[in-house]
C-alpha cells in the first residue's frame, strides 16, 4: 500500500537521495514516516451525525488536485470538542494532514481549534513544499467544520428566542 | 537592418524614367537589362517595405545625373515566426514553424522556445481536437526524432534529437487527454486552477462527491465499482462537451470551473480501475 502511495507522489525529496533503487529509500525519500503512519493506521476515521445540534460538519475540495475532505467536530455543552471524525479521498499527505487535524482538535475549545494553523500541521508531519496545500485543506476543513457548528448554535438560539416569545 | 544592394544594371535610358519598370520584386533583382546608366541601390527595409534610394548616374554621352528615389514595397519571404531562425549546421533560414529539420543539410534543429504544443502536433487549436490525428502525427515525429536514430550522428545533434523528442512526448501527452488539454489551453490564456481550497465550490456538488468516493470505497463486488465506473464516464462526457462549448464561446471562468470538476471525476475513475484491480 505504501509502495502505490510512493508510486504516486512528486517528492522534491526524491532529488536528494543518492541511493534510489531499494524500495525502502523510495518510500522515505518520498513520504515521511510520520505522514506513512498517518496513512496505515488513521486515527478517527468515520462519521458522526451531522443532524446533531452539537455536530459541525466541514466539507472542503481542493480543484487543483482533486481531493475531497469532510471533517466533524462534536462539541460539548460547554464548548469543548470531545469528537472529531475525518473522510479524506486524495493523496497521502491529505489524508494524514486531515488525520493529524482531527487528533488536534479533540480536548480543545471552539476558540483554540480556531488557532491551528496550516503551518503547525506541516511543520508537524514534514510536509515538502509541494505537499503544503494539503495541510491548508486540513486547516480550511477545521474552520469548515466550526463555522458550520456556529451556524447551528445561532439558528438554535434563535429558535429558542422565538419558542419563549 | 542595413543591406547594401550593389547592381550593375543596364537598361534602356527609357526604362530610367520608369523607375518602377527596375526592381519592385525581390525575385528580378537578378535580372540584367541592357542599360546605359550605372545603378546602385540602397536598400533599408523598414518593416515589408524597402525604401529605396536609387541613385541612377548615367554614363556615356548622357551627362546628365539622374537621382530617382521611390519606395517600392517587396514581399519578404518570411514565415509565422517572428524572427527568421538559421540553421545551427549550414546556416541557411529555415522556413518551416517549428523546424524539426533543415531543409538544405537535414541537421535535426533544437526546439524553438515558446512554441505551443498545438503548433508541434499540427493540430487547430480547440478542445475537441482529433485524437486519431494527433496519433499518427505522434508516431511519425518520433520515427524521424527519436534518439536511436541519431547514436551515429554528432553530440550536438544527440541531444537536439532528445530534447525535441521529449517535447513531442509532452506535447502528445498533454493533448491527448480532455483535462490535460484543457487546462493547458486555459494556461496559453495565462489562467490556471489555484491550488488550495476552492471556497466557491458548491457544497451540493461537494457532498454529491464524497457519496460517490465513499460508495467506490464500500464497494464489495466488481459490479458495484464497474457501475460507479460508468456513471463517472458518462459525467465525463457531459463536462467535454460544456468545457467545449465554453473555450468556443471564450468563457474562460466557466471552463475553469468545469476542468476543476472534471479533475474530481478524473480522480474517480482512476480509483475506480484501482478498485476492479484489487478484485482481480
Amino acid at each position: 500500500m505504501a509502495g502505490t502511495v510512493a508510486k504516486k507522489c512528486l517528492s522534491p525529496l526524491a532529488l536528494l537521495t543518492r541511493r534510489l533503487s531499494a524500495p525502502e529509500f523510495i518510500t522515505q525519500c518520498c513520504y515521511h514516516k510520520k505522514v506513512v503512519d498517518h496513512y496505515e493506521n488513521p486515527r478517527n476515521v468515520g462519521t458522526l451525525d451531522k443532524n446533531s445540534k452539537n455536530v459541525g460538519t466541514g466539507l472542503v475540495g481542493a480543484p487543483a488536485c482533486g481531493d475531497v475532505m469532510k471533517l466533524q467536530i462534536e462539541v460539548d455543552d460547554h464548548g469543548k470538542i470531545v469528537d472529531a471524525r475525518f473522510k479524506t479521498f486524495g493523496c497521502g499527505s491529505a489524508i494524514a494532514s486531515s488525520s493529524l487535524a482531527t487528533e488536534w482538535v479533540k480536548g480543545k475549545s471552539v476558540d483554540e481549534a480556531l488557532l491551528i494553523k496550516n503551518t503547525d500541521i506541516a511543520k508537524e508531519l514534514c510536509l515538502p513544499p509541494v505537499k503544503l496545500h494539503c495541510s491548508m485543506l486540513a486547516e480550511d476543513a477545521i474552520k469548515a467544520a466550526l463555522a458550520d457548528y456556529r451556524l447551528k448554535q445561532k439558528d438554535d438560539q434563535q429558535e429558542a428566542a422565538r419558542a419563549s416569545i | 537592418m542595413l543591406s547594401y544592394n550593389s547592381l550593375r544594371i543596364v537598361c534602356p535610358f527609357r526604362a530610367l524614367l520608369h523607375p518602377n519598370w527596375l526592381m519592385t520584386n525581390r525575385q528580378t533583382v537578378n535580372t540584367t537589362v541592357t542599360c546605359s546608366a550605372h545603378f546602385v541601390s540602397t536598400s533599408f527595409p523598414k518593416k515589408d517595405t524597402w525604401q529605396r534610394k536609387c541613385n541612377l548616374k548615367s554614363t556615356g554621352n548622357e551627362s546628365k545625373l539622374i537621382y530617382s528615389t521611390y519606395t517600392a514595397s517587396s514581399t519578404r519571404n518570411y514565415c509565422t515566426g517572428k524572427f527568421k531562425l538559421n540553421c545551427w549546421n549550414c546556416k541557411q533560414p529555415l522556413y518551416e514553424t517549428p523546424a524539426f529539420f533543415c531543409m538544405a543539410c537535414k541537421a535535426v534543429q533544437p526546439p524553438e522556445e515558446g512554441t505551443s504544443f498545438f503548433n508541434i502536433m499540427d493540430c487547430d487549436y480547440k478542445f475537441s481536437l482529433d485524437t486519431q490525428k494527433l496519433q499518427k502525427r505522434y508516431l511519425h515525429l518520433q520515427r524521424s526524432l527519436h534518439p536511436d536514430n541519431f547514436s551515429q550522428k554528432s553530440v550536438k545533434e544527440q541531444e537536439y534529437s532528445e530534447s525535441y523528442s521529449a517535447l513531442v512526448n509532452k506535447a502528445y501527452q498533454t493533448l491527448l487527454k480532455p483535462l490535460s488539454r484543457g487546462l493547458y489551453m486555459l494556461e496559453l490564456k495565462g489562467m490556471r486552477i489555484e491550488e488550495g481550497t476552492d471556497s466557491g465550490a458548491d457544497p451540493e456538488f461537494l457532498i454529491e462527491l464524497m457519496e460517490i468516493n465513499e460508495a467506490l470505497d464500500e464497494a464489495k463486488t466488481p459490479e458495484e465499482a464497474s457501475k460507479i465506473g460508468q456513471h463517472t464516464k458518462g459525467k465525463l462526457a457531459v463536462l467535454t462537451e460544456e468545457i467545449d462549448a465554453a473555450l468556443l464561446k471564450g468563457q474562460l471562468q466557466s471552463a475553469k470551473a468545469l476542468l476543476a470538476q472534471m479533475k474530481y471525476f478524473a480522480n474517480i475513475e482512476e480509483k475506480v480501475k484501482e478498485k476492479l484491480s484489487e478484485f482481480m
